[in-house]
């Protein structure tokens, strides 16, 4: 089947109940996109598939047919990757790390929504993403900082 | 060798349900946690007929194959099924999950399938021989045992469309995202010049099946809030007799302790 | 604010946030085979049989009769087994390793192995234990006499649970044989830990095997000890196989097999005269599961905090560490202190209930003071900051007014209370462990191009160290960040500076980082090669800690910290809103501000999750059920608001720039201060963590009665 993977449309032939995230790590090798339960609770695996976040390891290829996927290797060109990179940054949001793309791509999707949200609405859009370095305090303000920061960009 | 199909329209999919040995698959959420490596799956979750959401006169009609977040976008859906949906998981979860897959996998524990349950809600199943309506309650047969026949699919839940405004819904989960309810509780109350004129509840979690006694509810249907008053320790005791809940990781005393509480509270909302 | 706190771009920021940061599990896969464990299922028994079957051609199965060396991990001592040996002591301990090209096949052949096992009688909880691993005792003063003198004696007991360090990384190893020599790399804190072990397990000189940390994702002390294990189990079979081996873990095996908190069991006998805390004799006791791994230094640092914050002139303390058949308990975070903290922090407070006295006010009559003998008769050589402290969060949370008002009788839905925890992390080695057992070595490398390279053994794992460090060496010799190098550490390449554990990384290694960067810059030879070695010196204050006696100076050192948490329940659902969470925290000078910060954020939440939703059961046979993050509950960003949490700096003079140990410290007191919070909400007593959801419904059904 089709499907467009971080802009470029692309065929694949395997197995069609293989896993999204077994598939983009070993077949396409983005490498980018974390493992870390294999069972949708923590978020690590998470991709944008038609502008909605997802977990990768949720998702049999079968259903990515024809859709849209980005993962961090995507995402990481753009100008909001930029604005939520500084905002991180500034804040030293980014500990051991791997929570950390799923928790930008999940921070897209909150500010894609809602370009100016409350500290509510970043804890309930981030809240399919474990971290268990941050306590959370960190990425919530970067989320704000950016949502400031990028103004117009949401 | 394994053969996964993915299917355009829902005909096709009926067609490949009756002759092939698969699962069907809406969102994954449920199935793609220790999958086996050789099943093979009936791709159902974008299928239009599957995906639509609208009502009638009698009805709002929800597309077995819509996501909880487009159920929660949805401006037909009651408020009371959009407070389960926005509880369910967390955002990647709902983006995925179906309303279809939460009944299907025939667990208590759906939340969705909890406020199915308290609007006496019907499922649309459908094969390539024709369909029947079922209520929702009739699909649960046990403790993970539902009606589905092997070439059936669910294709439509209709939500009968009587005032639904005033609800009260309560998950008990261990946190507060990313949690699978402990216990479950919703209840419908309408109230015309004094008088109830529908009362439903419905208990999730606790027991094998959803806990539904419309005849208990009945109890107060037709009463004045002073009547239901007097009959209120009558109406809780039946109750009481009725939930006896599962233990298991989670004591049975806790299970019930909470569902009494909100049951209480409920009534004592109002007015009771 | 010291210049060096002023937070700059964390040094790894940029891999991390971008995808590129390679863990583990994100090497090539061509050409190294995978490797799966075949683990016990039982939890105490005779290994009769194990019957491999057929294998295809390339597939292999490495057991302890492939151990080139001997069948033991080098930890503290050596029980451990690679590979079990003829009897298996608890539901997961490795029995043998499949080996092959494609992953699905060697799991299908672990899936087809048959093992006979002769079920041996399982030792299941520490109260049924007759195997005492270690036991020790230490005191000072005269108990007899406080205790016969008191006013009144109060008895308790207290229970702490099992925790699982929920790293968002699980565990991975990757072997590879090469050139006569064993490269290991994978998800670790102790490079040297896992150097040592491999190298006894191939009974290989040290040279002949390389230890390099890979970015890993979180370590809690999860990673501390039992990389060593997976690190030999990976070598042996890379060693038979002759070819490259990766093991990663899946998130079930991880959370069932590895490592976890020791749970606890405590009696406290404690003598009050004149409204005075006179003695305490203290009774600990650790289960340690199946072997030994750190738990005689857990257990050690455990008793020796297990009388708080506070001056105790007549004190026992008697500690013991008991087998049972479960998974073996090793390090996380705090090492022993959450446990005996959580206890002596609620004694205090319960006494003070019976006193008729706020917990804070009478707690406040026995904080130590700068001077005062600790409890192992050293002395606390710096000023003890936590009056200040006290105030800094009350002020920021009103902790007195509101422990006031809530600690009035409550009768509506939601029910509020306050708790404050008081405590110190004693920063460091316990005792003389760093002269005398890990002798720290920390080199500067300037290359002719006048750029750095630090040389020292200790790994980030998300606590910042590549930043701080770097910082460190650059601010000495006033060189921009970018011109310093610091990799992830190879044995190859850089001398032992010791394990990142126990809190010593900065105030250790960073003061050596910092002493060699101002010898360097007195020698500085423009473009030569030049290396600057620092060893670790015994700073002269210590009074010499000796082990056999618990006597001396336990630590250099303490960080302070006073935690407060208020909660809300909902007496309907026995649910908690935790409302607030405040901490007030001195590490010394913090090296980058947001890094300590965020050490204090996610310590502290641990804590939280640690006295309220973390939880875990086990089956009949001692297996643990919690082995998903389904069932292992740590909170999300709905469960925990904004956490204020503050640094008070008492500078620590022999740590670089005055920092002093900071990783642990935060976890340690938020258990009590949340489990009086709960106390105070619903009007009884705790005398356990986890305080979940069940215990608080279970309260305010007794309490209708």
């Amino acid at each position: 089947m089709k499907f467009i993977l971080n802009g470029t449309e692309v065929t694949y032939t395997g197995a069609l109940n293989a896993s999204l995230l077994d598939v983009l790590r070993d077949e396409y090798r983005l490498t980018g996109v974390k493992c870390g339960c294999k069972e949708g609770e923590c978020g690590a695996c998470s991709v944008i598939m038609d502008d909605r976040l997802v977990n990768s390891c949720m998702i049999a290829m079968g259903q990515a047919a024809d859709s849209t996927i980005i993962s961090i290797e995507g995402y990481r060109d753009t100008d909001r990757y930029a604005v939520l990179d500084r905002a991180y940054a500034s804040v030293g949001a980014a500990q051991c790390g791997f929570c950390i793309p799923g928790m930008i791509l999940a921070s897209e999707c909150i500010l894609a929504k809602t370009p100016h949200p409350s500290e509510e609405q970043i804890r309930e859009g981030i809240s399919g993403n474990l971290c268990r370095c941050t306590g959370y305090n960190a990425i919530v303000t970067a989320v704000s900082i950016a949502a400031k920061e990028g103004e117009g960009l949401w | 060798m394994v053969n996964s199909y993915i299917a355009a329209s829902l005909k096709e999919a009926l067609d490949i349900r009756a002759r092939e040995d698969v699962i069907p698959y809406g969102g994954g959420t449920d199935l793609m946690i220790k999958a086996a490596d050789d099943v093979s799956y009936l791709f159902i979750g974008k299928i239009p007929e599957l995906k639509q959401i609208s009502e009638d006169n009698e009805y709002i009609r929800i597309g077995a194959a819509c996501t909880f977040t487009e159920i929660i976008e949805s401006p037909l859906i009651p408020p009371v099924l959009k407070a389960a949906a926005s509880q369910i998981g967390g955002p990647a979860i709902r983006n995925l999950g179906t309303i279809g897959g939460n009944i299907a996998n025939g667990s208590p524990k759906a939340d969705s399938v909890l406020i199915l349950f308290v609007t006496d809600a019907m499922l649309r199943l459908v094969s390539d021989k024709g369909e029947r309506i079922l209520p929702v309650k009739d699909y649960y047969l046990g403790k993970k045992k539902t009606a589905l026949a092997g070439d059936e699919l669910i294709s439509e839940i209709l939500i009968p469309r009587v005032d639904l405004s005033n609800y009260y819904y309560k998950k008990v989960g261990a946190r507060k995202a990313q949690a699978i309810s402990r216990v479950a509780f919703a209840g419908l109350m309408n109230i015309t010049n004094g008088r109830i004129t529908h009362c439903a509840t419905a208990f999730g979690s606790v027991s094998d099946v959803i806990i539904r006694r419309d005849y208990i509810d009945a109890m107060l249907i037709g009463r004045t809030i002073e009547e239901a008053k007097a009959c209120k320790a009558e109406y809780l005791a039946a109750f009481d007799e009725a939930i006896v809940p599962i233990s298991g990781r989670i004591s049975a005393e806790y299970r019930k302790s909470v569902c009494m509480n909100l049951l209480g509270d409920f009534l004592s909302e109002n007015g009771i | 604010m010291e210049m060096i706190s002023q937070s700059v771009t964390r040094q790894d920021h940029a891999p991390k946030m971008s995808g590129t940061a390679l863990y583990v599990a994100d090497y090539p896969l061509e050409g190294v085979l995978f490797g799966k464990l075949l683990y016990s299922s039982r939890p105490k028994a005779r290994l009769v049989q194990v019957k491999i079957p057929a294998l295809p051609d390339g597939y292999l199965v490495v057991d302890k009769n492939d151990i080139p060396g001997e069948n033991r991990v080098h930890i503290v001592q050596d029980d451990t087994p690679v590979f079990a040996r003829e009897t298996v002591e608890y539901i997961g301990e490795p029995i043998l390793m499949a080996v092959g090209p494609v992953e699905k096949e060697v799991q299908h052949i672990i899936d087809q192995i048959e093992v006979v096992y002769e079920d041996l009688p399982p030792i299941l909880s520490m109260g049924n234990s007759d195997t005492v691993f270690f036991n020790y005792e230490y005191g000072k003063g005269d108990i007899v006499k406080a205790f016969v003198e008191a006013d009144k004696v109060y008895m308790e007991e207290f229970d702490t649970g099992r925790q699982e360090q929920a790293y968002l990384e699980p565990q991975g190893m990757i072997a590879e044989p090469h050139d006569g020599r064993m490269t290991v790399h994978g998800s670790l804190q102790c490079p040297y830990y896992v150097h040592g072990a491999v190298a006894k397990a191939l009974g290989v000189e040290p040279g002949r095997v390389q230890i390099i940390q890979d970015v890993t994702g979180g370590g809690f002390g999860g990673k501390e000890a039992f990389p060593s294990i997976l690190a030999c189990q990976v070598a042996v079979a890379a060693n038979k196989a002759g070819q490259p081996v990766r093991v990663i873990f899946d998130r079930r095996e991880d959370m069932e097999f590895t490592s976890k908190r020791h749970p606890s069991h405590s009696i406290y006998k404690v003598a009050v005269k004149d409204g005075k805390v006179t003695a305490m004799d203290i009774d600990v006791m650790y289960d340690a599961g199946a072997y030994t791994t750190l738990t005689p230094v857990v257990l050690q640092r455990g008793i020796i905090c297990s009388s708080g914050v506070y001056n105790v002139e007549n004190l026992n303390v008697h500690g013991r560490a008991m087998k049972t058949n479960t998974v073996p308990n090793s390090a996380f975070r705090g090492f022993g202190a959450p446990q005996t903290f959580f206890a002596v922090e609620m004694m205090m407070d319960h006494i003070a209930k019976d006193l008729g006295l706020a917990s804070l006010e009478f707690k406040q009559k026995h904080i130590v003071r700068q001077g005062d003998k600790t409890s192992t008769s050293g002395i606390y050589h710096f000023p003890v900051p936590l009056p200040d402290m006290i105030e800094e969060v009350d002020k920021a949370c009103d902790y007195r007014s509101k422990q006031i008002e809530y600690s009035k009788p409550q009768s509506g839905r939601y029910r509020r209370g306050i708790g404050m925890g008081l405590y110190f992390h004693g920063a460091g080695f316990t005792g003389s462990g760093e002269r005398d057992f890990i002798k720290a070595v920390a080199k500067l490398h300037k290359y002719p191009d006048g750029s750095v390279e630090i040389l020292a053994a200790n790994t980030d794992m998300g606590q910042g160290i590549k930043t701080t460090f770097t910082k460190i060496v650059g601010q000495e010799l006033g060189l921009p960040l970018d011109r310093i190098i610091f990799s992830n550490p190879d044995t190859d390449r850089v001398p032992d500076s010791g394990p990142t554990v126990a809190s010593r990384s900065l105030m250790i290694v960073g003061e050596l980082l910092r002493r060699a960067s101002i010898n360097l810059r007195a020698n500085w030879i423009d473009g030569e090669n030049q290396i600057i070695e620092e060893h670790f010196k015994e700073p002269d204050f210590i009074v010499p800690f000796h082990i056999e006696s618990f006597e001396g100076d336990a630590y250099p050192t303490y960080a302070w910290a006073v935690a407060a948490i208020e909660v809300e329940v909902d007496t309907l659902t026995g649910l908690t809103d935790i409302l607030g969470a405040f901490g007030s925290f001195d590490v010394g000078t913090p090296i980058d501000t947001n890094v300590v910060l965020g050490q204090m954020q996610g310590g502290f939440l641990q804590g939280i999750g640690y006295a309220s939703i973390e939880q875990i059961g086990a089956d009949a046979n001692g297996r643990i059920r919690n082995n998903s993050f389904t069932d292992y509950i740590i909170p999300t960003a709905m469960d925990v608001p904004n956490m204020v949490t503050m640094l008070h700096v008492e500078k620590y003079p022999d740590g670089p720039y005055g920092a002093k140990g900071a990783g642990e410290l935060a976890l340690v007191g938020a258990p009590a201060a949340y489990a009086e919070a709960m106390e105070m909400a619903l009007g009884t007593k705790f005398n356990h963590i986890p305080v979940t959801a069940e215990d608080a419904m279970k309260s305010l059904e007794v309490a209708k009665l």
